[in-house]
């Protein structure tokens, strides 16, 4: 009812949050993001022990169970991993460069989807025809596939590993920001600039990239909740990040070997962690997108 | 005889999470059988909750409230559950929808649209039902039909659709149908013979029906009695001749008043407008053309013409090559269009659907390049290849709740054109889209908020602030009233009026709804497929047509019987 849009003078902001406190799950899962996030940044404040300071370790409390007091008094509440080292501050260190890595690949390929995208649909013909060609292609190969190859090719490291995933997945956000952005270039008011007339790069900056967020923000939260998962997954097959920097997926990895010898702690911990990481992005993705899909508005 | 329908005290509310939005409170109407009723009202009125309610088809979170009844044939219908209103539903009382693309589903043939339509409430053999789909399409007169019923409705034009949609509507010949502007969307042309045929149908059925739309004329060539809504009550209601000849209630003189046929042509109109408007503020404007000498041929178009055609893929030119594919369709949206407008002039520029007006509009605004052909505006051409040169041309689009960017301030949008072209700095802005939108009457105060924060009304004075802060000389209008409720409408068009008496603009006015046309312009052009038929002052055209077409078009006009 167009009546009922008009009243109220609530910014929509506000309103979004309003209508996304509705949803119990989301805000549990939005606190559960928030919490890891926190406790990310301020790791070297929280955790007992610094995973990567080797004078810490002690070797022989390696492979201990959860609960396990160390000679140096230290209480393991997670036991240690096969190097001695403490795995609840070795998952927190985990968490933090994973979130790094899923957050720095996101934003970067969000920003080259975005402009890509946008780009395309408002030059039209032959431009928009090549860049959608080559989208279409990189999206035929699985995103695992293409981030292996980059991630083997250019070798181990922080910035190399971003690339990899990059490239495995701007592709989704050149497409949705393509599509969402044809259907605004379309529409009235991008004519109306455009019969001022407002250059280019005017209207897609200021008309068309931002009512085409909505979707492109969606998108976001699933990429970078599937680009940590997919740098787990790259770590545990050894081609993620240097031992020196172990995240989640090097920790399963890991403790991948002593699964079957009982010492379950030390892959299993790590990977709840992934799991409650991704699966709470993924939640207050699908509410986000709950909320902007119209067609899905109450 | 008693009533068929007998609506009591009707209230159908909205509870949202924004509060309760009282769509209809409290409406109270009777109908006879065979009778029909027009159902006017603007934009917002309840006039089409209305009739949704009388069939049942009010979803959350709206509801009927208790004390509401609707009694139809003797029998209560507030309060029956879901499946004995399918019952009633297509069998007693149906609906004809407004917009005839929607409401056919474009994956099934006609005949099984219809076919489930007959079903829904009876057992018929394949047989029959070809039989019955052959006649229900006879009977709304479209021609052929043992070979239409197996079409699919993307082979209908509108019209026809609109047809079908009424034909199944009275499939089972049902005591009442609700028609909800269902002429809105379609040509004068169409629109009626639309009228024409629905008029012989429901006198020869006997059925009931209830018309509901925004505009006066058509009602009255179809209605025996008029009910007027406002604000979801009803102001006035009565026989067709007392309701147009001596109205009680002053909105419905106001509504009769903000017709421009009503009216002198060039007058202001009297527009009571729910939503007022404050004085509009000619003060501190300036503009290039104003004191410009006359011109007789400032704007000049020549022999443009405008083909539109998909470039061939790959794959389509091998298929070519091979003579497998044939080669892209081609429109020709405009052939070989001359045509000058004198500076200060408001040219109409009027045909159906499909004419080629809007492009023509386009490519004088220099959106779109022609094909062939140059058009220039005082000696300059408009656009050099494919960009537009200058800013002396705006435009004013027909919808105003798209050609505003919504996540753009009102502020924002009137500004960025000033600013990047020079008209103002930066710093100026403020001052300079005050100016504007004054000149608008549009309390700049609001220049903060958002598009969505206004009614179409307001948008469209908005836009027209927009184009004019460029200081243009010409203004390509394209159906700028089109849809605006008549109050508005009224509203702009004087707008329009006294921008162009005070600041000497040249205005190109796109529409198909000659009454307006016939009010504001001072020479007409007449299009018909891609090609210009008639060209006059306004006077010769509407008084002494010399092409067919146009007669064509002047004659199905709806009009306020007098």
């Amino acid at each position: 009812m167009s009546a009922a849009t008009t009243t109220g003078s609530v910014s929509p902001l506000a309103q979004f949050w309003r209508d996304f406190r509705r949803n119990k799950v989301a805000v549990v899962a939005l606190t559960v993001v928030v919490l890891i996030v926190f406790v990310a940044v301020f790791a070297p404040f929280i955790v007992p022990q610094d995973p990567y300071d080797l004078k810490s370790l002690v070797l022989r409390d390696a492979r201990r169970p959860p609960g396990y007091v160390g000679r140096d008094g230290m209480l393991h509440l997670l036991g240690t991993d096969s190097q001695g080292r403490d795995l609840l501050s070795a998952i927190v260190y985990g968490l933090r460069i994973s979130l790094q890595m899923g957050l720095m690949a996101g934003a970067i390929a969000f920003t080259i989807g975005a402009v890509v995208g946008c780009t395309a649909a408002y030059v039209r013909g032959r431009i928009e025809a090549l860049i959608m060609r080559i989208v279409d292609i990189q999206l035929s190969f699985p995103a695992i596939l293409l981030a292996f190859v980059v991630a083997a090719l250019l070798g181990q490291g922080k910035q190399q590993l971003i690339l990899a995933l990059v490239f495995a997945q701007y592709a989704y956000f050149v497409r949705t920001a393509h599509g969402a952005a044809a259907a605004e270039r379309q529409k009235d008011y991008v004519q109306a600039a455009l019969s001022v007339p407002m250059g280019g790069w005017f209207v897609i900056t200021r008309h068309i990239l931002p009512n085409a967020l909505p979707p492109l923000i969606v998108v976001a939260t699933v990429q970078v909740a599937s680009a940590i998962s997919l740098e787990a997954t790259l770590s545990f097959l050894g081609v993620g990040l240097p031992a020196t920097e172990p995240s989640l997926g090097m920790l399963i990895s890991n403790g991948f070997q002593y699964l079957m010898s009982g010492r379950y702690w030390i892959a299993i911990y790590p990977g709840v962690a992934l799991i409650i990481l991704i699966m709470a992005i993924n939640l207050v993705g699908d509410q986000i997108r709950d909320q902007l899909n119209p067609r899905l508005r109450k | 005889m008693t009533d068929l329908l007998e609506v009591r005290d009707l209230r159908t509310w909205f509870h949202t999470d924004r509060g309760i939005v009282k769509s209809v409170e409290g409406i109270s109407f009777s109908l006879r059988r065979g009778e029909i009723m027009g159902l006017v009202g603007e934009s917002g009125s309840g006039k089409s909750i209305t009739g949704f309610s009388l069939i049942g088809l009010i979803d959350r979170p709206g509801r009927i409230e208790a004390g509401s009844s609707i009694r139809f044939g003797g029998r209560e219908l507030v309060g029956l559950d879901e499946r004995e209103l399918r019952g009633i539903r297509g069998k007693d009382i149906s609906m004809v929808f407004q917009d005839p693309m929607m409401t056919l589903n474009p994956v099934l043939k006609i005949i099984d649209q219809i076919g489930m339509a007959i079903r829904a409430h009876e057992q018929v053999s394949d047989a029959e039902i070809r039989r019955r789909a052959v006649e229900a399409l006879d009977r709304v007169r479209i021609v052929e039909p043992e070979r239409k019923v197996d079409q699919y409705p993307h082979e209908f034009s509108g019209g026809m659709r609109q047809r079908v949609a009424i034909a199944i509507a009275l499939l089972h010949r049902p005591r009442l149908v609700i028609a909800d502007e269902p002429t809105t969307a379609l040509d004068v042309s169409v629109q009626a013979e639309i009228l024409k045929v629905v008029k012989s149908l429901v006198a020869e059925m006997g059925t009931s029906l209830i018309w509901i739309s925004h505009d006066l004329a058509t009602v009255s060539s179809i209605a025996d009695k008029i009910t007027v809504m406002r604000r979801g009550e009803i102001v006035e209601a009565g026989p067709v001749r007392k309701v147009l000849d001596a109205p009680r209630h002053p909105y419905t003189q106001a509504l009769l008043d903000a017709l421009p046929s009503r009216s002198q042509p060039g007058e202001l109109l009297a527009s009571g407008a729910t939503e007022a408007a404050g004085r509009l503020d000619p003060s501190k404007l300036s503009g290039t053309a104003v004191g410009a000498p006359a011109d007789p041929q400032f704007i000049q178009i020549r022999h443009i013409d405008k083909l539109f055609q998909r470039p061939a893929g790959l794959l389509r030119r091998l298929g070519m090559q091979l003579g497998l594919a044939s080669e892209p369709a081609r429109v020709h949206a405009v052939k070989s269009a001359s045509l000058s407008i004198a500076r200060g002039e408001i040219l109409g520029l009027v045909g159906e659907s499909g004419s080629g007006k809007s492009t023509l509009g386009r490519i004088l605004c220099g959106i779109i390049a022609p094909s062939a052909g140059t058009v220039s505006v005082g000696g300059e051409p408009v656009m050099q290849g494919e960009r537009k040169r200058g800013t002396k041309v705006q435009m004013i689009f027909q919808d105003p709740f798209a050609s505003l960017d919504p996540r753009r301030t009102i502020f924002q949008s009137v500004a960025e054109g000033p600013i990047v072209h020079g008209l103002c700095t930066k710093a100026e802005a403020r001052a300079y889209v005050e100016r504007w939108l004054r000149a608008v009457a549009f309390d700049p105060a609001l220049a903060n908020r958002y598009p969505h924060q206004f009614s179409g009304g307001q948008r469209q004075r908005i836009a027209i602030a927009r184009a004019l802060a460029m200081q243009p000389e010409v203004i390509v209008c394209d159906e700028p009233v089109a849809s605006l409720d008549v109050s508005i409408q009224a509203q702009v068009i004087n707008l329009l009026m006294e921008l162009r008496r005070h600041l000497n603009l040249t205005l190109l006015f796109i529409s198909h709804d000659l009454s307006v046309v016939h009010h504001l312009c001072d020479r007409v052009v007449v299009m018909r497929h891609g090609e210009i038929v008639e060209t006059g002052s306004a006077s010769e055209i509407f008084h002494a047509p010399k092409q067919p077409y146009t007669r064509m078009l002047l004659d199905a006009i709806p009009r306020l019987a007098s």
